[in-house]
């Protein structure tokens, strides 16, 4: 950095905040920001002189209405314009810093040139340079003494110094006793107004208290008493563990399938899922039965009327038999009668009748006419077959 | 008029070193303005924020307009914006997946507006803006995506088939 930027050229006018919001007329349409140094084109629109110079590089064309335009077409905005956005009222650039100053943007430079206090300018005791506000002081450049640790460094410094050397004096919180920064931690591991706990704290003594009353509680402490057994309890469960976990290991090794750790979910887990396959093939079961059953009940179906169909055609044939033998009755009847009319009934030849009359009698409708069925029997023979 | 032959001199001193650094400046100073109008103006059916903090990258989104297949649907974009912005536009790419005859399939976008005819007065809002109404009217005579220039004309419904197709891979 040269003495001139640190001096001259902080004032950077695209990035200034203004105190109040500014019309969007006064802006530049290409950065945006209130104008600076405006000016204006042959097809009458306003910018920055750098943004259109910058933009003209590129383009040889108006960035608002794309006409044709050569730098030489442009030129200095009317002075209203210019007053317009020079009179903006603006923060100073070192706000931050903790300049309070707001003014009008034309006046900043003369501002940070005579006034600013958070301007760096060049020191008055040495080559370096240095906040306006310190320079009737003498020279911060200088090196100076920490009086703790005789270390020399910048008075500009000194206070960042102060915050990390390890000479400068500390207070102990709790004996109240001064030491140096670099030495307190060794303080505190002994010092006896410290809150420290029991030695037994490790087995569960729940003593907390200054060093100096330790020896005190450790005479009466039970857990201090009861230290070595419970130490060798300790050590006892840490060997038994440790062969668990090699027992473990073992059992892991024998039964390869089976992480003992792993069992109880997993087998209702299992249990479940058998369950779940199990009532699967029951449904598909019993789906399959149920479409079994109807296949078999049209077949059942068929063959019932198959069968029935037989029957009756069977059932017809004989009733279609029976009337033939029924009218062959008729007609050996009626033949009968006419003979029996014409012959009347002798009693000569009836001896055997009566034997043969039980059998025959009961299908045929002549009661009275017992001994002439006897007759009958041959004659109808003889003409059946004719 | 010190004040002016001084930064003239500042600048000319140090050389380029310093016009870049002024450059990076003016770029974030640009953008942070840009996005404030964004944010104060809240245009709709157009959004976008930088990217993981970073003012020179942007993400942007487009509602399709209605009246135009793309209604109802979202886009996003991405908006990388160079050290010399806005001498020089944004590279703007389409993230979603996009069926559009200037849309080539990677997402990159053929506008003027982009390319040649850009102009240090656009901004952000501008360009999302013509990009919104490239997606009613787009340029069927120099097409990045054949297909879809041809359908646009011919076939809507098939047109709106293959979009939804293409927008549905965002999704997935």
């Amino acid at each position: 950095m040269s003495l001139d930027s640190v001096s001259e050229n902080t004032l950077d006018l695209g990035n200034l905040s203004y105190l109040t919001e500014v019309d969007d007329n006064l802006c530049c349409p290409i950065c945006h920001s209130p104008l600076i140094d405006p000016v204006h084109t042959k097809c009458r629109h306003t910018f920055c002189s750098n943004c259109i110079t910058e933009a003209l590089e590129t383009s040889k064309t108006c960035p608002v209405d794309r006409k044709p335009l050569k730098l030489e077409d442009v030129s200095a905005a009317p002075i209203m314009i210019a007053n317009l956005v020079n009179d903006l009222v603006v923060l100073c650039p070192n706000s931050e810093l903790g300049c309070p100053m707001t003014c009008a943007r034309h006046l900043l430079g003369g501002h940070l040139r005579e006034d600013c206090s958070f301007v760096a300018v060049k020191c008055s005791g040495c080559d370096g340079t240095t906040l306006r506000k310190n320079v009737g002081s003498e020279c911060l450049h200088q090196l100076v003494e920490c009086t703790f640790c005789f270390a020399s460094c910048r008075k500009l410094d000194m206070e960042n110094h102060e915050a990390e050397c390890p000479q400068i004096i500390a207070v102990c919180s709790h004996c109240s006793g001064e030491f140096t920064r670099s030495n307190i931690k060794a303080h505190e591991a002994t010092c006896d107004e410290a809150i420290i706990l029991c030695d037994s704290s490790d087995v569960g003594c729940p003593w907390k208290g200054a060093r100096k009353e330790l020896s005190e509680h450790t005479r009466v402490c039970a857990f201090t008493l009861l230290r070595p057994v419970l130490h060798a309890h300790a050590n006892r469960l840490a060997t038994l563990e440790l062969e668990n976990k090699a027992l473990r290991k073992k059992i892991d090794i024998l039964l390869p399938p089976r992480p003992p750790t792993e069992v109880p979910t997993p087998s209702f887990d299992e249990h479940t899922i058998q369950l779940l396959t199990e009532q699967e093939h029951l449904r598909s079961d019993l789906e399959r039965l149920t479409a079994s059953l109807g296949e078999m009940e049209i077949q059942q179906g068929m063959l019932l009327m198959n069968e029935s169909l037989r029957m009756k055609e069977e059932v017809a044939g004989l009733r279609a038999a029976i009337g033939g033998i029924r009218m062959q009755i008729h007609w050996l009847m009626n033949t009968r009668h006419q003979s029996v009319e014409q012959r009347p009934v002798g009693g000569a030849s009836s001896s055997s009748g009566p034997q043969n009359s039980p059998a025959q009698g009961g299908n045929l409708s002549g009661g009275g006419a017992l001994p002439n069925i006897r007759r009958m029997t041959e004659p109808p023979n003889d003409r059946v077959k004719l | 008029m010190d004040q002016s032959t001084e930064s003239a001199n500042a600048s000319s001193g140090p050389g380029k070193s310093t016009t870049t650094l002024n450059g990076g400046q003016s770029v974030s100073k640009r953008l942070q303005t840009e996005l404030m109008q964004l944010m104060m103006s809240t245009t709709p059916g157009i959004s976008a924020f930088p990217t993981d903090g970073n003012l020179q990258h942007w993400t942007g989104t487009i509602n399709g307009p209605e009246g135009t297949p793309y209604e109802s649907l979202t886009f996003k974009l991405t908006l990388e914006f160079p050290s010399n912005y806005p001498m020089a536009p944004p590279t703007v790419l389409f993230t979603t997946p996009m069926f559009h005859p200037n849309v080539d399939m990677s997402g990159r976008i053929c506008l003027d507006i982009l390319k040649d005819k850009w102009s240090a007065v656009y901004n952000v809002q501008s360009i999302l803006l013509s990009l919104q109404s490239l997606l009613g009217e787009p340029n069927n005579k120099s097409p990045l995506n054949g297909q879809a220039a041809e359908l646009w004309d011919k076939d809507p419904k098939e047109y709106k088939r293959l979009l939804m197709l293409r927008h549905k891979e965002a999704e997935d």
